[in-house]
């Protein structure tokens, strides 16, 4: 169903990596997706792998977990992939057949990539989202981006519309669902006939769910100006979080991981063929 | 005769992460045609979870679910059919109004079996007529009714449907005494004339005792009792010891007994304790 959407949803714990300060995970997760764009020799991949791995380890979240929430991915991985291996010109023929000829360097690149994909997702959602609440993560990144109130950016408006949307996109699903079962209750198919057919069978869905939004969302605003609510100026926060010795670990480690990366590229500019 | 059957059923949300949650333990029960049966059961104990497996719209865990003595389950069988055979109104169902008037939005389910345009006016107009909604309305738009119309209005959706086992997911909750009596009663005089089966979900003795026939009472994913309204309602202490409550007038009842009148205790609608109390003091009834 519907719930079964993984990628991008917290996954409770109290892990390493959980018990990291949001801001040392972002910049981290920063650090770690130029350091996969970085990667351009087979040292460099086997080390990023490790380090994924190990990133997977210390969260604590399931492979099986993970593994599920990569399936959306399906899609792009396997147009990435066909279009290198029909379209990238190298030296090495591998195929050639009629108009189709498949180069040996097209191969390794469509694995390279799908690889980097793969990585990237993996790595920073387990850095993010995984381990760090939605509340966390907007906390974060509001503390992280401060400095701009001095150029009087509306951070704080921009944290809290965000910290909101996420809070609220479960509601949204579990309420889909719910609308969802409803209407199949009164005899609706989602799952039959043409595109428009299918597309009409949503407006019974789509209807309440709008009407229910805007509810919520006129629900929450007076609910929210009943509690004084009045923007951030002068607001303090219920949890503070602060830099520890974890962090440090953590902030080295992907550092370390980015220079290692270079290096190997450097020293061992090695590729298959 | 026994339209739906639970046997052994389990249910648990989220198997295999950290979100599990057994909401049904071994349920054991059976739906009969002619009756209302009354689901009681405090906020949390499964309730709506359990109406869920009767249509298929959830399939336990283990266990089966047998709709006219057949497994839903089974490779091959008709749900789009059960679903029109067994009509499920959620709870909070004026959320799913979503037509452009009243008289469009009772017809999708009818229109999804198939029906033609003079058998779904009839059975409008009947469905319509049960639960209280003038015709006045039927050109209204769905969101332009009062909270308690708009209920009413999705309940006649599903009775539309004329279903062989109607399910009523907290029919009266959040409306007023009023609203709640007419809700009620109307479905009470529907299932009277149809003499289908019907469940009414509620968390209100005072209610269930009233108007089901049947009851079965849940606590914590499982079923605590069930037998009909005396059976149940005699065991006060045993409802009492889990925080349920018994309707007021046998609470009224057993204070009074408690305080040396010998009077019956199995009683829980007003008329019937009235007649005991006056053959008691050797009155005559006579209002
Ligand atoms: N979609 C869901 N996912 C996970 N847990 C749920 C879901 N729906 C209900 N539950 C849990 O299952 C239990 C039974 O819920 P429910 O059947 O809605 O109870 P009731 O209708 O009696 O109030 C509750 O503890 C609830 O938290
Ligand atoms: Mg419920």
């Amino acid at each position: 169903m519907l719930k079964d959407i993984t990628l991008g949803q917290f996954f409770p714990g109290r892990s390493f990596l959980h018990r990291i300060d949001p801001r040392t995970k972002i910049i981290a997760a920063l650090l770690y997706i130029v350091a996969v764009f970085l990667c351009d020799s087979i040292m460099s991949f086997i080390i990023l792998l490790a380090a994924t791995l190990a990133l997977i380890a210390l969260s604590g979240v399931p492979v099986k977990i993970i593994v599920k929430g990569l399936k959306p991915l399906i899609f792009i991985l396997a147009f990435t992939t066909i279009y290198n291996v029909f379209f990238y010109k190298g030296d090495h023929i591998l195929v050639h057949w009629k108009f189709i000829t498949i180069y040996l360097e097209g191969v390794v690149f469509a694995l390279i990539m799908g690889l980097r994909i793969i990585c990237l997702l993996t790595g920073s959602s387990v850095l993010m989202t995984y381990t760090t609440s939605p509340i966390m993560l907007t906390d974060g990144i509001e503390r992280l981006l401060s400095p701009l109130n001095k150029i009087k950016a509306p951070v704080h408006e921009f944290a809290m519309m965000m910290s909101i949307a996420l809070r609220f996109i479960p509601t949204l699903v579990e309420e889909t669902d719910k609308i969802m079962c409803a209407q199949k209750a009164r005899g609706a198919d989602f799952s039959s006939g043409g595109l428009i057919k299918r597309a009409r069978a949503l407006i019974p869905v789509l209807v309440p769910l709008f009407i229910s939004a805007f509810r919520r969302a006129s629900d929450l605003a007076v609910a929210m100006e009943c509690r004084c609510y009045r923007g951030g100026s002068g607001r303090t926060r219920m949890t503070k979080t602060h830099f520890g010795a974890r962090d440090v670990i953590l902030f080295t480690a992907t550092v370390i991981l980015g220079t290692v990366i270079v290096l190997s590229n450097i020293y061992f500019p090695i590729w298959m063929i | 005769m026994t339209k739906l059957k639970l046997v052994d059923v389990n249910y648990t949300y989220s198997e295999g992460t950290p979100f599990r949650k057994d909401a049904l333990r071994n349920i054991n029960i059976e739906i009969e045609d002619n009756c209302i049966t009354g689901l009681i059961g405090h906020t949390g104990c499964g309730k709506s979870t359990l109406v869920q497996l009767l249509n298929g719209l959830l399939f336990p865990t283990s266990g089966e679910v047998m709709f006219d003595g057949k497994n839903i389950k089974e490779k091959g069988y008709d749900l789009k059919t059960l679903r029109h055979k067994v009509g499920l109104v959620f709870q909070y169902p004026e959320y799913q109004l979503f037509e452009d008037t009243v008289y469009d939005d009772i017809a999708f389910g009818p229109k999804n079996m198939g029906l033609d345009k003079d058998e779904i006016d009839r059975r409008i107009r009947e469905a319509a007529l049960f639960v209280g909604l003038e015709e006045r309305y039927f050109e209204v738009s769905p969101f332009d009714l009062s909270g308690g119309q708009k209920r009413r209005a999705a309940i006649a959706g599903i009775m539309a449907m004329d279903p062989d086992v109607l399910i009523l997911d907290e029919p009266a909750a959040g409306l007023d005494p009023i609203g709640r009596e007419e809700i009620l009663g109307g479905i009470y005089s529907y299932q009277r004339k149809r003499k289908n089966a019907v469940v009414i979900v509620s968390h209100s003795m005072e209610d269930m005792a009233r108007y089901s026939d049947k009851l079965i009472v849940m606590n914590g994913g499982e079923v605590f009792m069930q037998g009909n309204c005396r059976e149940v309602f005699s065991e006060t202490d045993k409802l009492l010891s889990v925080g349920l409550d018994v309707p007021q007038i046998t609470k009224f009842m057993r204070e009074l007994k408690s305080k040396g009148v010998d009077v019956r205790t199995d009683i829980f609608t007003v008329d019937e304790a009235r007649a005991e109390i006056l053959s008691k003091i050797g009155g005559r009834g006579n209002a």
